[in-house]
């Protein structure tokens, strides 16, 4: 038996959470407001953003990872940057995956209070600001549903991080690549005890975001 | 008491999606709201009645043309359907208060105001989600109310309540305009419900101002065919002036034997629209009158319990006309019954035709 130490438990669980949170934090400051934005502006090409983005939701996570190993290869546009098999290649091809999951649902949840909502608001006479938080505390539920959804999405993605990370030992393993390697190799220990950790984090952070989200709801 | 609080001028809209040359566009030379008066501005749907009072709130961004206010206070406007945002009722009244930035003190003491005005104190801590469509429109009004508005737009504010909602809300509405001394336009597509407050109506056809006026003149004299039945002159009969009497009234010919007097000058000769206000016309069961103009016979008759319409067969057309039901006549008319006429001259419209 080749029990993985505490120590080396601690330190994927660490890197998972590391690399699925700075992705989050990017998706959700790009996405929330390109999602707002595209629930309340009325443009030229609204409808093809839209449809754009819905596509995107759909995206195959694999071929995520294919198109940015593509570019971060040694012989690749970006390959100069040296980022292929680190921890930013995966950090860019989990917000790829996650972004368009938050610019989505948070158009989507802006866009339920439909045009009357909006127009409504203006004829009040609020500020810019004061009309912004009001929309955010009245679409709080959809936005943070953004927001888990695109976590769901990142920590239990695995085909992209082990395309563009490459499961290295101590430097790009993740929960997710662990467990497929664990599989393969048949060590289910290791394999189930990183399950069990991931399940456990998915449950932190999921419910810590619910809880934000169902706070103060009368 | 009646300075022009809010002028629009040589106003156009073509609201998005209507392109081309046959597209919609509403285009209004000049409209004025005065202080503590009400406009109702009436029309069939689609005449551009909302499109109008987004613009004189400012709200429609193709708009062309100017919209001057004269006074201080914001331009508050009060929708069909308002939407209530997630909080207390007290709190959506607050909300362009807070919007604002007024500080919390006069803010409370402004929202419980406007809350007392429109009965709404026993629903201040109320969800605002869980009112009725019509507690909504309260709401709504108390929301406008409590910016102390110069002018108030207010589009269909009765739609969807009952007949007494209707007048309750007619009541506090009229009250509040009368102390707050507000200049109000008030859209509706249902003549009953703009004459429950209008002093003035501006009647709107296809994007155009086909009339405005002081109420009782545009109900009296309306400026033409199409405009005569949407403010209840129903009956438009066509004839000719073939003479004047010598007490100076027209003398018009609707059929042979069938004349009417009206006070009116209009040239001898001329083709016209006799145009008749339902409840102008006086019925008298088989006895005579000295205004009457002639006999007729009931068709049919329809009664809402408070008011009798019948239509009368006379001089080729049918007369539509309105009686208190169970009083005096009202109760007495029943198809085939033959009827007299009355009418006074200064109750017969002519419209040339």
């Amino acid at each position: 038996m080749n029990d993985l130490a505490v120590a080396s438990l601690a330190e994927i669980a660490l890197r998972t959470l590391a690399v699925s949170a700075s992705a989050l934090a990017v998706a959700v400051a790009i996405g929330l407001p390109l999602g707002i934005a595209l629930g309340r502006r009325r443009f030229r090409g609204r409808g093809a953003a839209v449809s754009l983005v819905n596509t995107a939701m759909g995206l195959p996570p694999v071929v995520v990872g294919l198109v940015v190993a593509l570019l971060l290869w040694r012989s690749g546009p970006l390959g100069g940057l040296g980022l292929m098999y680190t921890p930013t290649a995966m950090v860019i091809a989990q917000l790829l995956i996650a972004l368009p999951l938050v610019v989505g649902l948070s158009h989507a949840a802006v866009g339920a209070l439909g045009p009357e909502w909006h127009l409504q608001v203006r004829a009040l006479g609020l500020s810019g600001m004061r009309s912004l938080w009001l929309l955010l505390r009245e679409t709080r539920l959809g936005l943070l549903a953004a927001v888990i959804a695109a976590l769901g999405g990142i920590l239990s993605e695995v085909g992209a991080v082990m395309m563009v990370g490459g499961n290295l030992e101590g430097e790009t393993r993740v929960l997710t690549t662990g467990i497929l390697m664990y599989t393969q190799m048949g060590r289910f220990d290791d394999a189930l005890a990183l399950s069990a950790l991931l399940l456990g984090l998915t449950l932190v952070l999921t419910g810590t975001l619910t809880a934000l989200q169902q706070s103060g709801r009368r | 008491m009646s300075g022009a609080v809010l002028e629009a001028r040589d106003l156009r809209v073509r609201p998005p999606g209507a392109n081309g040359p046959d597209g919609f566009e509403l285009s209004v030379g000049a409209l004025a709201l005065h202080a503590g008066s009400v406009l109702a501005v009436l029309g069939p749907n689609g005449a551009g009645k909302s499109t109008l009072l987004r613009a004189l709130a400012g709200l429609e961004t193709q708009a062309r043309g100017n919209v001057t206010r004269h006074a201080a206070g914001p331009v508050a406007m009060v929708f069909q359907r308002p939407v209530m945002v997630a909080g207390s009722v007290a709190w959506n009244v607050a909300l362009p208060l807070w919007g604002a930035g007024v500080p919390r003190a006069e803010r409370r003491r402004r929202v419980a105001a406007a809350l007392d005005r429109f009965g709404l104190a026993p629903l201040a801590a109320r969800r605002a989600d869980s009112l009725s469509g019509g507690e909504m429109r309260r709401v709504a009004l108390a929301q406008a109310f409590v910016r102390e508005p110069a002018a108030l737009l207010l589009d269909e504010p009765f739609d969807d309540l009952d007949a007494r909602a209707q007048e309750a809300l007619s009541l506090d509405l009229r009250e509040a305009i009368r102390a707050t001394n507000v200049a109000v336009a008030l859209v509706t597509h249902d003549l009953r419900q703009a004459l429950l407050l209008a002093d003035r109506i501006a009647v709107l056809i296809g994007g155009h101002l086909a009339q405005v006026g002081p109420r009782d003149a545009v109900l009296r004299r309306p400026a033409n065919v199409e405009v005569a039945p949407l403010v209840g002159m129903t009956n438009l009969l066509p004839g000719r002036v073939v003479a004047r009497d010598p007490e100076g009234d027209a003398v018009v010919e609707i059929a042979p034997e069938y004349r009417l007097r009206a006070a009116a000058g209009a040239t001898i000769g001329a083709d016209v629209w006799v145009g008749i206000r339902p409840e102008h016309v006086k019925v008298d069961v088989g006895r005579g009158d000295t205004r009457v103009i002639g006999k007729g016979h009931v068709v049919r008759t329809l009664s809402d319990g408070m008011l009798v319409t019948a239509w009368i067969a006379w001089a080729g057309h049918e007369l539509r006309i309105v009686a208190i039901a169970g009083r005096g006549l009202g109760h007495a008319l029943a198809p085939g019954d033959g009827v007299s006429l009355a009418l006074r001259p200064q109750d017969v419209h002519l419209i040339p035709r």
